[in-house]
């Protein structure tokens, strides 16, 4: 076991701040997962190449696989855990559930970020816009019809209410 | 059998219950990643470079002394005693037939590149890779066979002692009937065919991750994703002479299986390092090379099949000889070869037929089960023929099919025991229909370089393997005083909303909602046994399980409601959560009234009101199901479009839409990715596995799925179902491939023969027949 060299840097994970000490090596993914005890966000294929690992930072999706933790200090981080709000859920996890898009749910917090980012970025979007946004995260289970179904249900109910977030 | 407008939960589109369902969008759901425990080790595997070859010598020492270090074994620390991956004892029903075991924890011979030489435990992941590095191994490299041809050939080394000519198994189809040479000889016509299939790669998300912990009383606790705990624990307790009863098998989310997991990998590896380290636990996690290089495949074979008709398309004789590509291990190749032959020979009725099966070990990765097992290698090939002879007989393949398809009554494909419900014949009329076939396959096709092509297959597959196995379940409820119950029960973790379709089944019968069932399960300790997830046998073996359980606790219901109103249980039902009287339903009471009167009597009548049942299935209900493709090939790039997928299953009365619809499209998007894109590629120089990430390994994403997907359910009850049910989750995918294979034909007139059909053979093919 070497003894190795950290910084401490400042993580801003779901709004609040986390002071950590790392190695410069470390993923963000490895700080999420191992020091912050967030293991929402899952790892796989460890190249970029599945997007299971995506979070957002600063509201766009990254793959916290590929991410040094010392390279996003001081930015907003936004986890699986910080989709929810005060116990509600956002409505593309409560329209994820009603539609079954959920099959092993490994994927599945990836695929809500980036569907978050998506509708953040564009409210209304058509099908094929969907597909093409959501190319980059793999799942196995689902072949991703009921996904897609799913965001584009979520976007009409969100620009509905004017909310983002599901009734109690 | 009851009416579906009489039910209340059955057959409804409802979200997974929320214990299923919420973990997974929160980010709650503790996968097998993600176990943490107190004094936590990291183990890591050494792996052999070389794909066959002697160790002569393997030196620890400077591994064990690197600090941090806490256990470094080899095959001189485990157990002398061979198990075999997929399972000793299954409980073969038919054959008798166990698996012979042909592997140790770790080995001394390395029989293909990936082959577990040694491992370490160490307090962190660095440090363990680190030890790795440290471990001195002198190999004696031997010559090495990757493929079938090339291990039958009589100088091929060999690689088991116990397998001459390196056949591991030698099998005849166990239902020969008739006198097949004379049919062939009256039949009409007479087709053959030669196909490969694909190594397919389960590919599932979550990395294979164990951990395991032996406890100061000497039990051993494993978290595992493993399909069939029970089988697990079985095999984990004889490799280290332990009682099962020492062994725990615990199941958290898993993040996809798709039969790969019916497979132990890194279970014994981690607890023979646990058991260096008592008391603090070792978590071995695969890197997803790892994964790709050294889980087992779908086991590939090379299958001719002969079929022979009259004139009129009376299939009269059939013939299946099949080639099994098993890896270094039998592992789960030892059945999913031999299993091909039931499948192919079992599907349509046939007088005269016989066939044999060779599984043959390779210096290869262990082939092994993935959805469908078998019946996907059997349907690439027996579905491809039954188009090839429909065109030599001049009959349409949707009428040829049509007309030598099983009806109830008829032995089913697993050996003789009768069909209860085959709607296979709606199945493919109404899927026809959908796609538009009569029209579209009259149509002359269109020219320039874009040709659209219609194919389709047809299956029928299993609802648990019986009588091929022995399929045994078991389910307790308990009611709690709130009215609501524990349905204990352990049928693995598959992510197909399992545990909500069991709920809709408990909650039918006892008259409250699937939400007030609470699902306890994930412990071989705390559940009754359960063979596991395999065979599509969830809904229909369990789910008989639970339905009985439930009966019984429904009975103990109404007997104490009925002391409570003073009238004979037998004037009492229960709906809604409510137990009334059927004369005048408004006399009753509610189910927390009379479950909290049980348990809290203050009359000492106290009794906690449960249920509990065995279900040994002795009964064939297979599912069956249509599939349609249209397929755009682009003749100059050779490249293959899905435009149109319409699936029809008969998977008896259909429990939960929306968890079976979603069954059906994962199906399409591996059955699309097995015929256009994944393949399993072996360096043949080196014996590594070159596909050996999502890179280099592609599955399906959302782009390359078709934009017309059409799932219809015929949704007619089987007589022993639970409500009328049947198995679904392989049938999604079986007969996609040869669909596929056969649009490819009518669009361009060729056939590829090894799967994928990629870009490259279209245009190999194409320009063969052109010179031609």
């Amino acid at each position: 076991m070497k003894k190795r060299e950290k910084t401490r840097i400042r993580l801003i994970v779901n709004g609040e701040p986390y002071e950590v000490e790392v190695e410069p090596h470390k993923t963000l993914l490895e700080v999420l997962r191992d020091d912050l005890n967030l293991t929402g966000t899952k790892g796989s294929c460890g190249v970029g190449e599945c997007g299971t690992c995506t979070v957002l930072v600063d509201g766009k999706p990254m793959l916290s696989c590929l991410t040094l933790a010392i390279t996003v200090r001081d930015r907003n981080i936004t986890t699986i855990e910080g989709l929810a709000k005060d116990s509600k859920l956002h409505i593309l996890q409560k329209i994820f559930l009603e539609k079954g898009a959920v099959q092993c749910g490994f994927c599945t917090p990836s695929m809500l970020l980036t569907a978050k980012a998506l509708l953040d970025e564009n409210p209304n979007p058509t099908r094929q816009e969907v597909i093409d946004y959501l190319s980059g995260v793999l799942c196995r289970c689902t072949g991703y019809v009921k996904i897609v179904d799913a965001v584009l249900a979520a976007a009409e109910e969100i620009r509905r209410r004017g909310s983002e977030y599901a009734e109690e | 059998m009851q009416r579906s407008e009489e039910l209340r939960w059955v057959g409804k589109y409802i979200p997974p219950l929320k214990m299923e369902g919420i973990p997974k969008v929160t980010g709650a759901a503790k996968y097998t990643i993600d176990v943490k425990l107190p004094g936590m080790l990291i183990g890591k595997v050494l792996r052999s470079p070389y794909p066959h070859a002697k160790i002569k010598r393997i030196d620890t020492s400077k591994a064990e002394k690197l600090p941090g270090v806490k256990a470094v074994i080899t095959f001189k620390d485990i157990p002398k005693v061979k198990y075999t991956s997929s399972f000793r004892d299954l409980p073969m029903a038919t054959s008798r037939r166990l698996q012979p075991p042909d592997q140790y924890v770790l080995t001394d011979k390395a029989r293909y590149v990936g082959d577990p030489v040694a491992a370490v435990s160490a307090v962190d992941a660095e440090t363990a890779e680190e030890a790795l590095k440290l471990i001195e191994v002198e190999y004696e490299p031997l010559p090495a066979v990757f493929t079938i041809d090339d291990a039958l050939k009589p100088d091929a080394p060999q690689i088991h002692d116990h397998a001459k000519g390196n056949i591991a198994a030698q099998v005849k189809y166990p239902f020969a009937a008739g006198d097949v040479e004379k049919a062939f000889q009256e039949a009409d016509v007479v087709v053959e065919d030669t196909f490969m299939t694909l190594r397919q790669v389960g590919a599932h998300l979550e990395p294979q991750c164990v951990t395991a912990l032996v406890e100061p009383t000497g039990k051993v606790k494993i978290w595992s994703p493993n399909q069939l705990p029970f089988p697990c624990r079985r095999e984990i307790a004889k490799i280290f002479g332990l009682p099962e009863s020492m062994v725990e098998i615990i199941t958290p989310f898993v993040g996809g299986s798709f039969g790969t997991r019916l497979s132990m990998y890194n279970e014994p590896i981690a607890v023979a390092l646990a058991m260096k380290t008592p008391g603090r636990p070792v978590k071995i996690e695969y890197t997803k090379e790892e994964d790709f290089s050294n889980l087992e495949t779908r086991t590939a074979s090379r299958i001719t099949v002969k079929m022979g008709f009259k004139k009129d398309g009376t299939l009269i004789a059939m013939q299946m000889k099949v080639l099994t590509w098993a890896g270094a291990y039998a592992a789960r190749a030892y059945l999913a070869g031999p299993i091909a032959l039931m499948w192919g020979m079992g599907h349509y009725r046939c007088p005269n037929r016989d066939g044999e099966c060779t599984v043959v070990y390779t210096n290869t990765t262990p082939a092994g089960a993935m959805r469908g097992y078998g019946n996907v290698a059997a349907s690439c090939a027996v579905e491809q023929v039954m188009d090839e002879a429909a065109e030599k007989l001049g009959i349409d393949p949707v009428e040829l099919r049509l007309k030598n398809l099983k009806r109830p009554g008829d032995d089913s494909n697993l050996g003789p025991c009768p069909i209860e419900s085959t709607y296979e014949d709606e199945c493919i009329k109404i899927g026809a229909e959908r796609i538009g076939w009569w029209e579209k396959r009259k149509l002359k096709k269109a020219e320039g370089p874009r040709r659209r092509g219609l194919g389709m297959a047809a299956m029928m597959h299993c609802s648990g393997a019986w009588p091929l196995l022995i399929e045994h379940s078991n389910a307790i409820i308990k009611f709690n005083e709130d009215g609501t119950v524990n349905l204990i029960i352990n049928p693995a973790f598959p992510g197909t909303h399992i545990w909500t379709t069991l709920a809709q089944i408990a909650a039918e019968e006892l008259g409250i909602k699937p939400e007030d069932v609470r699902i306890v399960t994930g412990s071989t300790d705390v559940a009754m046994f359960d063979l596991g997830s395999h065979a599509s046998r969830s809904t229909y073996v369990t789910g008989n399980a639970v339905l009985e359980a439930a009966r019984e606790a429904k009975w103990q219901l109404l007997e104490r409601a009925a002391k409570m109103l003073g009238v004979t249980p037998e004037e009492l039902d229960v709906k809604d959560s409510r137990v009334f009287l059927k004369a005048d339903p408004s006399k009753g009471l509610t189910v927390e009234e009379v479950a909290r009167n049980t348990i809290w009597n203050l009359e000492g009548e106290a009794q906690n009101i449960s249920g509990k049942a065995s279900w040994s299935s002795k009964y064939c209900s297979p599912p069956t199901a249509a599939y349609f493709v249209e397929v755009e090939v682009d003749t100059e790039t050779g490249e293959v479009k899905v435009l149109k997928v319409v699936v029809v299953v008969d998977c008896g009365r259909v429990i939960n839409p929306n968890a079976v619809e979603g069954q059906i499209h994962g199906g399409i998007a591996q059955g699309i990715g097995y015929a256009l894109c994944e393949d399993f590629v072996i360096n043949q120089k080196t014996g590594a596995v070159e596909s050996n990430n999502y890179n280099l390994y592609r599955i399906p994403t959302t782009v390359d799925m078709p934009k017309d997907i059409e799932v219809i359910f015929i949704n007619k009850p089987d007589p022993k179902g639970p409500f009328g049910a049947k198995g679904v989750g392989e049938p999604a995918l079986v007969g996609i491939p040869a669909a596929i294979a056969n649009a490819i034909y009518d669009a361009v007139g060729i056939r590829i023969k090894d799967f994928p059909i990629t870009p490259e053979k279209i245009l190999k093919a194409l320009k063969e027949k052109q010179s031609a």
